[in-house]
């Protein structure tokens, strides 16, 4: 493709300037030659920007491809680098807080005794939900925060519920999550309005 | 690769300004044709530079390469004319 561009260039170039040197204009023949010589002279050069447009397009359209393919792994590793980030300041928090591996260890041995203690199961469950509404409540205010911030759903979802986007069962649920409290803070910011 | 296919087309309105020198020298009335043909595009030329604001708009480019492309058409058709009346 490259040859038959220089060629029909170099071509367009020779057919243009040699006739109109050697030939003589005053002799029918020659001038004859000079016209059939020029025309082809444009027909070499049309052809050549032709090909040449196209090469270029394509040109852009792989660089363009190399762009988003950088942009994506980019994007890939600053991902994986902030989730282990999160994980280890997590496991960090773990062994910091003793309280939290207490309460656990707590909470697994009033499982075990579920058969013989169900009435001190029943009081252990009831005040759990509680901190579930409390913990929903936070994640509603920290989301209305990042909201604000102008984070994205999916930044949001990684930073409060520690879900990275996919397909996943855990993202879904995340999602869905997130959009009931996003609804849940629109209908009260209305009412609000309204009041 | 956009700079050859430039040049190309660049060269493709030399060779045809050329061409037109060529049939002007073909006989009187093809002259004086190409004189009118060539004063119609000095016309549509000047008038472009003076409304490009507007023609850029209508062409959806923008005034810089329409500006451009009125100074690089100028330049094909006297470097056209020129080779062929020098050689």
């Amino acid at each position: 493709m490259y040859l038959k561009l220089f060629v029909l260039s170099a071509s367009s170039v020779v057919l243009w300037l040699a006739p109109l040197v050697v030939l003589e204009k005053t002799l029918d023949i020659h001038k004859a030659l000079q016209g059939v010589s020029l025309t082809a002279a444009i027909a070499c050069a049309v052809s050549a920007g032709n090909i040449a447009r196209e090469l270029s397009e394509q040109e852009e359209i792989e660089e363009i491809k190399t762009r988003a393919i950088t942009a994506d792994v980019v994007d890939e590793i600053a991902t994986s680098a902030y989730i282990s980030q999160q994980q280890r300041q997590h496991e960090a928090e773990q062994i910091l807080n003793p309280r939290e591996h207490l309460e656990r260890s707590l909470a697994l041995t009033y499982g075990e005794d579920e058969e013989s203690e169900p009435i001190a199961q029943k009081q252990l469950a009831e005040p759990v939900a509680e901190p579930d509404q409390n913990a929903e409540s936070e994640r509603a205010e920290r989301a209305l925060q990042l909201k604000a911030k102008g984070w994205g759903k999916a930044k949001i979802i990684l930073e409060i519920w520690g879900v990275t986007k996919g397909g996943s069962p855990k993202y879904k649920a995340a999602e869905a999550e997130y959009k009931r409290l996003c609804d849940s803070l629109k209908r009260e910011s209305r009412q609000l309005v309204r009041t | 690769m956009r700079a050859m296919y430039l040049a190309n087309y660049f060269i493709a309105g030399c060779i045809a300004s050329s061409f037109l020198g060529w049939v002007a020298s073909l006989h009187p009335h093809a002259f004086r044709a190409v004189l009118c043909l060539l004063a119609a595009i000095a016309i549509g030329w000047g008038l472009s530079w003076l409304l490009d604001f507007s023609l850029s708009k209508l062409l959806n480019i923008s005034v810089a390469d329409l500006q451009a492309l009125l100074i690089g058409s100028l330049a094909m058709l006297l470097i056209g004319l020129g080779v062929f009346l020098c050689t």
